[in-house]
């Protein structure tokens, strides 16, 4: 390197040393933008690798697959044999309610698991693994503890309690699973309808000899929730149905030709004892008939006896000892014949006795064994379900979660990183504009134009470098975790990794670079254009200028002399007085856009579901069982509403948006289930015949208005007209609601309702009578509102704390734009802040002519804010879409102050050390030449 | 009749990191009320620093200066700021004019934190910018834009106008014209007038000479042979 280059660099780093107030400022907006949209950008994909190291190491599964009549061990070895199979597990789970009398729980449903082996592998927090029967695992954090009894309820169904060898459980370990990795379990149709956790219980506790599910993993390393997972999983979706409808086929023949067996085995056993039974009975009835033929001879034997003993008494007298002997004789003669006939009568008794008892078992035998083959006539091929990981309520939920981080990112991050690149333009013009001479000097030496921009370039990048460095490491590393830390409440407790993005951390180079380089290269462009001669003469002053403000000396008259000065410097320094009013502007703008999302989000759950749908439940159903849930309904519920419920595509432009069609039955009573209100509050009517109310949200997506006609259509294509004749506020799902009548008349056939609202009886438990109502045959499914809607505000409750890094960050954003503008402000008039010392201006008065102008510009700031920041509220939130939530946009008047008021605070704390700076201004700069 | 403006062995030394400058190393000299009085001396010789002193815009090590039986050297920065406020009135080497404010504002910038200002039209028309009032700075030339600066120095009615370098900006011709306004403004008000210079020809035309060099008065005369503005050539 040339001598003359090192002095360059010399003076560049000296540069920085003297002014390191001003690099540290160019440092810290760049890291404070790259950090947040580093931070911001990092968050959704560190979370989802997070998870889905989790889940490989766990094995999660990717296909849960189920048959009527079970798999076995073979079937699971199949499933394995399959192509790009990495590994197949049966495995056994049924909902059963438990009751922990130690904790004074009386009854929870946990979802009854067979210790995994490989697939959706447990994590053991606490303790070991149950081995024996009578031991189980149990969720962390649940307040669980090692050593506790846990038992079912007798309650529970006969089949269910006959699954399991034990009736009590003690827990030996303390696990987390990636099946469930939300506190939220699902539903289920025993007990109050909520699935409250789990229970792995070892294989040899269940007394079954068949799986009930088995979990099938591919040898594929997709990202989870990637599309390219998403398809892999959809292309394999027709082949599997096959396959496991095969399997499960060849399973359920097994078990007929097994059944078969058996029963034939039976057969020939109960027609051998038929046999038997036959013969021996056989074998009696013709010893009755000796016997008879006996007693018969015995009694013509006794009657001779008689007739001689008779003809005896004739002749020789009664009182013949002869007579005597031959009467005693006949007398035991009949004696004995009397109770052979008494032992026959009881041998016949019994023989009837075992003829009829032979007659019914023969009967009833032969009626089982009819059964029993019809019941394998009977038997019918399984139905086979394939569910994706989709159908985890856990996975799902995550995916909607780490989404919302990223929809917040699409936005704010670009706002940041535009605020950065004003921080820079302004502080690098300002430093330009300072060294004007030393710029005309180098170039008098024979610098040439691009090794003096150098200069500016290595000053300004090589802050922006650092702060990028600094703001990426410390957004990547922070944003993540906090933002998990929160997601905690609701997840499993697994630590987050560090997720590095290489895309994110070039594209945050070549920003931060843009940003500074591109700032000072339109700054250096003007000054270095001059030539040597004119850079050395002091710049002429900015003229001044009457300002608008004058020209109405009505009001121009009646300030006060100090004001009139502010007001002409307010508007002199057009320039900055454009800085400021943006860089202020933005940040007022991004505090109140998140105040705004808080407050547009807060209570939208509690509308939806407090305001709007005030019913407490959604029943659906078949509509071929209408009768029979029409009185269940009539029967259990304090009143209801019956409709037809579809999913219906909406035409528009040429293309479809599929909604819910409610058609309702009778909407005298409405207002006890839904509350159809406009968005300015106004109730509506119901809609008359072929007229239908449609949510605010398709109003707004589709520019649908009152009086237009909407079309509906069917995947049967058929077609619905419609009127709109009011629009409603709803915030949930995309609903068109009508009367039943009209869509009859329309489609010209009768149409059945399948859905109803209820309203429970306000004394009984609606947990339980929606579980009740949901084990009725026919009944597809039972939402509850107050259980949905908790879940949402859950949901909502993580974003809040995003909202509140989002107004930290632009708070901080906010507090060093006022910083820096009023520092330039400051650093660019010490000269005659130096004079107005001199003239003898007190220390407040001092601070007032310079400040005054600082506050009047932070309010014209906060009012350019306020402007800018109601259309980037609505942005915003027209970008974060969870799912079918449609929230109101609104912004509270509170948010608005609360804006202004930290904006303010900021302004004041700032002003706190510029009074400091101007204290320190010395007055002998006033005696300086101009340079 | 003690002097108006008093400087008793001033010390005034500047400590940065180890080493001591000694920027003034017991100055002594007196000026009276009504005088006339130019200090000269060569760049380095400490006459930024009296005047600094003296304008009540530094403190000092040791030592007295008595302004009107006022000892500043023992007042707190907030008195010197009042000092300033009422006492003196500045002229700058560069005039030092708020660029946003007309002429007349400049001057009003000064007179209304005073306690018995001039009128600042009068004071402006007294410097000879009557038809000049209402415009900026930057639509002066230098000489009229150093009188706008002398009429604010003025127009605060002080009881002592300092003056640095007054003629350092400006070309031969308007510096002569701006120190013949300091003359008459001395003459005609009775307001006692320092001006401090390199260019040791102007003290010809100034009642009392004070010569300063190495943080010292080297000599102070009064002036026996006063000579008009016009008739001194540099």
């Amino acid at each position: 390197m040339t001598v003359m280059a090192r002095s360059m660099r010399k003076t560049t780093l000296r540069e920085i040393r003297h002014t390191l107030g001003r690099y540290m400022a160019i440092l810290a907006i760049i890291a404070l933008g790259v950090g947040f949209f580093a931070g911001v950008r990092d968050t959704t994909p560190a979370m989802v690798n997070m998870m889905d190291k989790f889940f490989t190491e766990k094995n999660f599964y990717d296909y849960r697959i189920i048959s009527t009549s079970g798999w076995d061990e073979e079937s699971v070895e199949e499933f394995a044999a399959q192509p790009q199979v990495l590994m197949a597990e049966g495995s056994f789970s049924f909902d059963a309610s438990y009751y922990v009398s130690s904790r004074s729980i009386d009854e929870t449903v946990l979802k009854t698991h067979m210790l995994p082996q490989k697939i959706n592998d447990i994590e053991v927090l606490e303790g070991t693994l149950p081995e024996k029967p009578d031991e189980c695992a149990v969720e962390q954090g649940k307040g669980y503890k090692i050593g506790e009894k846990i038992r079912l309820n007798d309650s529970n169904d006969p089949e269910t309690l006959d699954m399991l060898n034990e009736r009590e459980f003690t827990v030996t370990a303390l696990v987390i699973s990636p099946y469930y990795i939300n506190r939220e379990k699902g539903t289920t149709s025993i007990g109050n309808g909520t699935l409250d956790g789990f229970i792995y219980l070892p294989e040899s506790a269940f007394d079954s000899e068949f799986y009930s599910e088995v979990f099938v993993c591919f040898d594929s390393d997709y990202l989870m929730y990637s599309e390219e997972y998403n398809s892999f999983i959809e292309n394999k979706k027709d082949e599997w149905e096959k396959i496991a409808e095969e399997i499960a086929l060849k399973h359920h023949n097994k078990i007929i030709a097994e059944a078969e067996a058996e029963l034939s085995d039976a057969k020939t056993e109960f027609e051998n004892s038929i046999a038997e039974g036959q013969a021996e009975l056989d074998k009696s009835a013709k010893e009755l008939a000796d016997g008879k033929k006996k007693l018969e001879s015995t009694k013509k034997q006794l009657d001779a006896a008689k007739a001689d003993i008779d003809m005896l008494e004739a002749y020789i007298g009664s009182t013949s000892p002869d007579f005597k002997e031959a009467k005693a004789n006949y007398e035991n003669g009949l004696a004995e014949y009397e109770e052979a006939l008494a032992e026959f009568e009881k041998g016949e008794a019994e023989y009837n006795k075992g003829l009829a008892e032979f007659e019914e078992k023969s009967a009833e035998g032969k009626k089982d064994i009819a059964e029993a083959e019809k019941k394998i006539a009977d038997m019918d091929n399984p139905s086979v379900y394939l569910f994706d990981r989709n159908t985890n309520i856990g996975y799902a939920l995550f995916e909607n979660d780490s989404e919302i981080v990223e929809q917040v990112a699409k936005v704010f991050p670009i706002f940041f990183i535009l605020v950065a690149a004003l921080v820079c333009m302004t502080t690098m013009s300002r430093m330009v504009e300072e060294q004007r001479t030393q710029i005309g000097v180098l170039k008098a030496i024979g610098y040439s134009e691009a090794s003096i921009m150098g200069k500016f370039m290595f000053y300004s990048c090589s802050a922006a470098l650092i702060g990028c460095i600094a703001g990426f490491a410390a957004g990547t590393k922070l944003f993540p975790s906090i933002i998990w830390e929160t997601y905690k409440l609701m997840y499993i407790p697994i630590d987050m990794p560090y997720y590095f993005d290489k895309e994110l951390a070039i594209i945050a180079v070549i920003v931060s670079i843009l940003c500074s380089a591109g700032t000072t290269w339109i700054s250096c462009r003007v000054e270095l254009k001059e030539t040597a001669a004119s850079l050395m003469r002091p710049k002429a002053p900015k003229a001044g200028k009457r300002v608008l403000p004058e020209y109405i000396p009505f009001l121009w008259n009646r300030l006060k002399f100090l004001h009139k000065v502010s007001i002409r410097n307010i508007f002199r320094y057009k320039g900055r007085l454009f800085m400021m009013v943006i860089g202020i502007g933005g940040c007022m703008a991004l505090l109140l856009t998140g105040f705004g999302i808080k407050d547009s989000i807060a209570g939208f759950a509690d509308t939806q579901y407090n305001e709007i749908q005030t019913a407490d439940s959604a029943v659906f159903f078949l509509d071929e069982k209408y009768d029979k849930i029409h009185d269940l309904l009539n029967e259990e519920t304090e009143d209801f509403v019956m409709m037809y419920h579809g999913s219906w595509d909406l035409l528009y432009d040429n293309r479809v948006k599929s909604i819910d069609l409610e058609a309702i039955e009778d909407y005298s009573n409405i207002s006890e289930f839904m509350v159809f209100r406009d968005n300015e509050g106004n109730p509506l009517s119901p809609p008359q015949a072929d007229e239908a109310l449609i949510s605010n949200s398709i109003a707004d997506r589709y520019n649908v208005e009152i009086g237009d006609e909407i079309t509906l259509r069917d995947s049967e294509m058929r077609e619905l007209q419609f009127k709109v004749s009011g629009v409603f506020e709803n915030h949930a799902y995309n609903l068109v609601y009508t009367n039943l009548e009209s869509c009859k008349n329309q489609l010209g056939t009768d149409i059945l309702s399948n859905k109803a609202f209820i309203n429970f009886r306000e004394e009984e438990n609606h947990g339980k009578q929606a579980a009740d109502i949901n084990k009725v045959s026919g009944v597809i499914s039972v939402e509850q509102f107050a259980k949905t809607r908790d879940r949402m505000a859950e949901m909502m409750s993580s974003l809040d704390y995003i909202v509140l890094l989002v107004i930290a960050c632009a708070a901080a954003l906010a507090f060093i734009v006022i910083y820096n503008l009023t520092n330039i402000n400051i650093t660019e008039r010490q000269r005659e802040i130096a004079t107005i010392k001199v003239l003898g201006f007190f220390r407040r008065e001092t601070s007032a002519y310079v400040l005054r102008e600082n506050i009047a510009l932070t309010v014209m700031g906060i009012l350019a804010g306020i402007a800018l920041g109601i259309p980037l509220h609505s942005f915003v939130m027209s970008q974060i879409k969870v799912d079918i939530v449609d929230f109101s946009t609104v912004i509270f008047p509170q948010s608005f102050i609360y804006s202004a008021v930290l904006t303010l605070i900021f302004n004041f704390i700032v002003n706190l050390f510029m009074e400091i700076k101007l204290e320190r201004i010395n007055m002998a700069e006033s005696l300086k030449s101009v340079d | 009749m003690p002097a108006f403006v008093e400087f008793k062995d001033v010390k005034k030394i500047y400590k940065t990191g180890e080493t001591e400058i000694h920027a003034l190393n017991g100055a002594d000299f007196e000026i009276n009320k009504g005088e006339f009085c130019v200090i000269v001396g060569a760049s380095g010789a400490g006459k930024t620093t009296i005047l600094n002193i003296l304008g009540g815009m530094d403190t000092l090590t040791s030592g007295n200066v008595i302004l009107d039986d006022k000892d500043i050297s023992k007042m707190s920065k907030k008195q010197l700021t009042a000092y300033r406020r009422y006492d003196i009135g500045f002229v700058f080497q560069f005039y030092n004019l708020v660029q946003n404010l007309t002429a007349l504002e400049n001057v009003e910038l000064a007179s209304q934190i005073c306690r018995e200002p001039l009128n600042a039209a009068d004071v402006l028309k007294q410097v000879g910018l009557e038809e000049r009032m209402k415009n900026f700075p930057a639509q002066l030339s230098g000489g009229e834009q150093q009188r706008v600066a002398i009429a604010r120095a003025l127009a605060k009615n002080p009881k002592l106008l300092l003056c640095d370098e007054p003629t350092g900006a400006l070309d031969y011709n308007t510096g002569k014209a701006v120190l013949k306004l300091l003359q008459d403004t001395c003459r005609k008000t009775g307001m006692t007038v320092v001006v401090i210079t390199h260019n040791s020809a102007i003290s010809a035309m100034a009642d009392r000479v004070i010569t300063v060099k190495n943080g010292k008065v080297s000599d102070m005369r009064l002036n026996d042979n006063i000579v008009d503005v016009a008739d001194i050539e540099w």
